[in-house]
């Protein structure tokens, strides 16, 4: 992967975290008793997962699936990141191990 | 689960087995595995040049394939956004790995793709790591 690849991949998996985030902030939004604004919260999450969409649509298009995959596999580890930091998200031990195990096993059916 | 702020308490699901954000998790799963493959085969199908077009996959998009895939990828959105609703994003986004699960399981099952020990052991340990989520899940619904 050339460098310019590399850099379209990182900014589609924060584009990634960053829309996911978003979304949740919608959707949390639209169950509460004031709901303004969670239709704005939804464009821009679906907004930034368009822009992830694109950059993976054209990193697929250059590059083995197998050597995206590791990328693909350290997403959820970079949601939950994400989710601790800007929701406030918590996760017990199980979690973390779930998390860890999952993406080993990403890298590992990958690698076959 | 949210020690600051939790404004309000996630809500609960409408009564039934369709409206199980698990079960639309699955949902996501399954219509998420299918997008990628079409989408793959419908890039394998494009010409790569250097263009901007080409950098955002914009060429993908004249083939049917990518098409399909396309629609799977917004059903598959319509499911997520429900069960983002019941379910906290971190363990809801880690639950639909198992789509690393069912893509090498649906190429071995429908294009006869070789299984090879290493791809075995990771479909093993991604299901091992998916019922530890799963539990953290419910545990995490118990004190809520």
């Amino acid at each position: 992967m050339s460098a310019l690849t590399w850099t379209l991949v990182l900014i589609s998996q924060l584009a990634l975290v960053a829309g996911q985030i978003y979304l949740k902030r919608a959707m949390t939004r639209r169950e509460q008793a004031d709901s303004r604004g969670w239709i704005t919260l939804l464009v821009i999450g679906i907004t930034t997962m368009t822009v992830w969409f694109l950059l993976w649509l054209g990193a697929m298009a250059r590059v083995d699936l197998s050597q995206l995959m590791p990328m693909e596999g350290l997403s959820p580890l970079l949601i939950v990141v994400g989710a601790m930091i800007f929701l406030r998200e918590r996760l017990d031990w199980r979690g973390w191990t779930g998390v860890a195990l999952t993406c080993v096993g990403v890298v590992l059916v990958s690698m076959s | 689960m949210h020690d600051a702020a939790p404004k309000t308490p996630l809500p609960k699901p409408a009564r039934g087995l369709f409206w199980n954000p698990y079960l639309q998790i699955l949902l996501t799963v399954v219509l998420t595995a299918a997008a990628q493959i079409l989408l793959k085969i419908g890039a394998d199908g494009s010409t790569g040049d250097a263009s901007v077009g080409a950098w955002l996959g914009i060429n993908e998009l004249a083939d049917g394939w990518t098409w399909l895939g396309i629609l799977a990828f917004v059903s598959s959105f319509g499911s997520w956004l429900y069960a983002l609703r019941f379910l906290p994003l971190g363990l809801a986004f880690s639950l639909t790995n198992g789509v690393h699960i069912l893509v090498p399981l649906g190429s071995w099952l429908f294009l006869r793709e070789h299984l090879g020990p290493l791809r075995i052991a990771g479909i093993s340990i991604i299901i091992v790591g998916i019922l530890l989520l799963a539990q953290s899940v419910a545990h995490a619904e118990e004190k809520v």
